[in-house]
């Protein structure tokens, strides 16, 4: 009986802080209690985060150096494609300064900030920084790696902490874009000889194609693409990047890379899991985009 | 134990939890530290002491975590009741009823979590939240000796000082 009681009250008191947790009524306290905690778990978080790469390394040796490898070739090649870029960028920027082209972000007013804690949630991908209200954070604001890959949106902000959704997180969900090799999804019929003549194929390569989709959060698998169409030649490797529509992100930032995609037999939609850009599990610092405000579009 | 001793290991148990804990991922998921420590407390001191040593150590744990504060409260209240219906046990131990009662709270608390966060508004998939909690509840049960046999040392220091020396109980 006594336990039936005790479960009535603390039924009560836990239902009336969730109500008043909702309604925003106690964002001073979890404001100070952070402000508390935060110096510790700095702390804590600046020791373990050695002793967890020595140990991961001690490990994973052969993994690391195999890794290391595969990390160098890939460098080479991209300093290839960077010196490309560069060239192929600043004629981009010539032609819009004669076009008069309006850029997409001219300038990007980004914040710094420490992360000084995991949400402690298992259903949650989470983390708090030390940057809120007070510094002009609001809620659904961009925020990326120190090297501009996308990490998540503010989800909630005190006056001086803020907790960050990760794009890993369940809620979680970016309009996204992946650019694709097109090629025909099925063969084409051989002309008639009554049919018009046919432009012969050309020698070019087959043009890239775009396909817009839905990043979504996942508890196991990190970022999935759901409901791609069966024929999408989609493939491990393929950049996933924001679509900037909906408003709610700028275009073009860096979500991950395609590392499977899933194809079930005689559905029509197949996925593909995401590996973010960025390690989420071991994030230090991250930088918050001022300069974009977000959509937040709301309804249907 | 003292209700500020409680706030006091709850509060560290908290700042542990969400710094370095989540570098220990066994099947995709951290062990839940205050989740093991209230199961083992409730059980060794007995659920009466559970009566507000849970309550505490649920709001502490809200206040450091981006969940609706009062969501770890409610969640960790079965485990009272856990503990005291395994105080019916047959067997003359207290390590296998409490790794019971920290795999059976780790499965009550992912169900009321799920459900609080939808209620508020956050579109946590059941499935999702499914793949999580069942290994939670077989991580949790492994890790409970690593919380355990500290709590039932202090839990003996401490019935040592009211009833004088001697064995109260063997620690399996």
């Amino acid at each position: 009986m006594r336990v039936i009681s005790w479960l009535i009250v603390v039924g009560f008191m836990s239902v009336s802080s969730i109500a008043l947790s909702h309604q925003r009524g106690l964002d001073p306290v979890q404001n100070l209690s952070l402000t508390v905690t935060s110096p510790l778990t700095g702390a804590v978080r600046d020791l373990s985060e050695p002793i967890n790469d020595y140990l991961l390394g001690i490990a994973d040796r052969g993994g690391l150096k195999r890794e290391n490898q595969e990390l160098r070739a890939e460098l080479e090649r991209l300093q290839v494609l960077l010196a490309k870029q560069q060239n192929a960028q600043q004629r981009v920027t010539e032609l819009e300064d004669a076009l008069g082209v309006k850029q997409n972000r001219p300038e990007d007013r980004l914040l710094a900030a420490d992360v000084i804690a995991t949400d402690l949630s298992a259903l949650k991908r989470a983390i708090a920084i030390d940057r809120g209200r007070g510094d002009g954070l609001d809620e659904g604001m961009v925020v990326l790696s120190r090297n501009g890959s996308l990490i998540g949106t503010v989800s909630r902000a005190y006056q001086d902490y803020a907790w960050i959704q990760l794009i890993t997180d369940p809620e979680s969900a970016v309009n996204a874009q992946v650019h694709l090799n097109a090629a025909p999804s099925s063969p084409t019929p051989a002309p008639s000889p009554a049919a018009s003549p046919q432009p012969s194929p050309s020698n070019t390569p087959p043009p890239e194609t775009v396909l817009r989709l839905i990043a979504a959060g996942d508890l196991r698998d990190g970022v999935t693409l759901a409901l791609l169409p069966s024929d999408a030649r989609i493939e491990p490797g393929n950049l996933v990047l924001t679509s900037g529509h909906g408003g709610n992100y700028p275009r073009g930032i860096l979500i991950g890379t395609v590392t499977s995609a899933e194809e079930r037999p005689q559905s029509p939609f197949k996925s593909a899991k995401v590996e973010p850009a960025s390690d989420l599990s071991n994030l230090d610092t991250v930088l918050i985009l001022l300069s974009f405000q977000p959509a937040r579009l709301s309804g249907p | 134990m003292k209700p500020s001793i409680v706030l006091v290991v709850g509060t560290f148990l908290a700042v542990l939890q969400a710094s370095a804990v989540p570098y220990i991922q066994v099947l995709g998921v951290a062990p839940d530290l205050i989740l093991i420590f209230a199961a083992s407390w409730a059980v060794v001191r007995g659920y009466d002491e559970g009566f507000w040593v849970i309550p505490i150590l649920g709001f502490t744990r809200d206040f450091i975590s981006s969940d609706p504060v009062g969501t770890s409260a409610l969640a960790l209240a079965p485990i009272v009741l856990l503990a005291a219906v395994v105080r019916l046990r047959a067997m003359d131990s207290e390590f296998v009823p409490t790794a019971i009662v920290v795999a059976a709270g780790t499965l009550l608390y992912g169900i009321i979590s799920i459900a609080i966060l939808r209620a508020t508004g956050q579109d946590t998939p059941v499935t999702d939240g499914a793949l999580v909690v069942l290994p939670a509840i077989i991580v949790n049960a492994v890790f409970t000796p690593i919380v355990y046999f500290p709590v039932h040392w202090l839990g003996s220091r401490t019935t040592m000082r009211i009833l004088g020396p001697g064995r109260i109980s063997m620690p399996l």
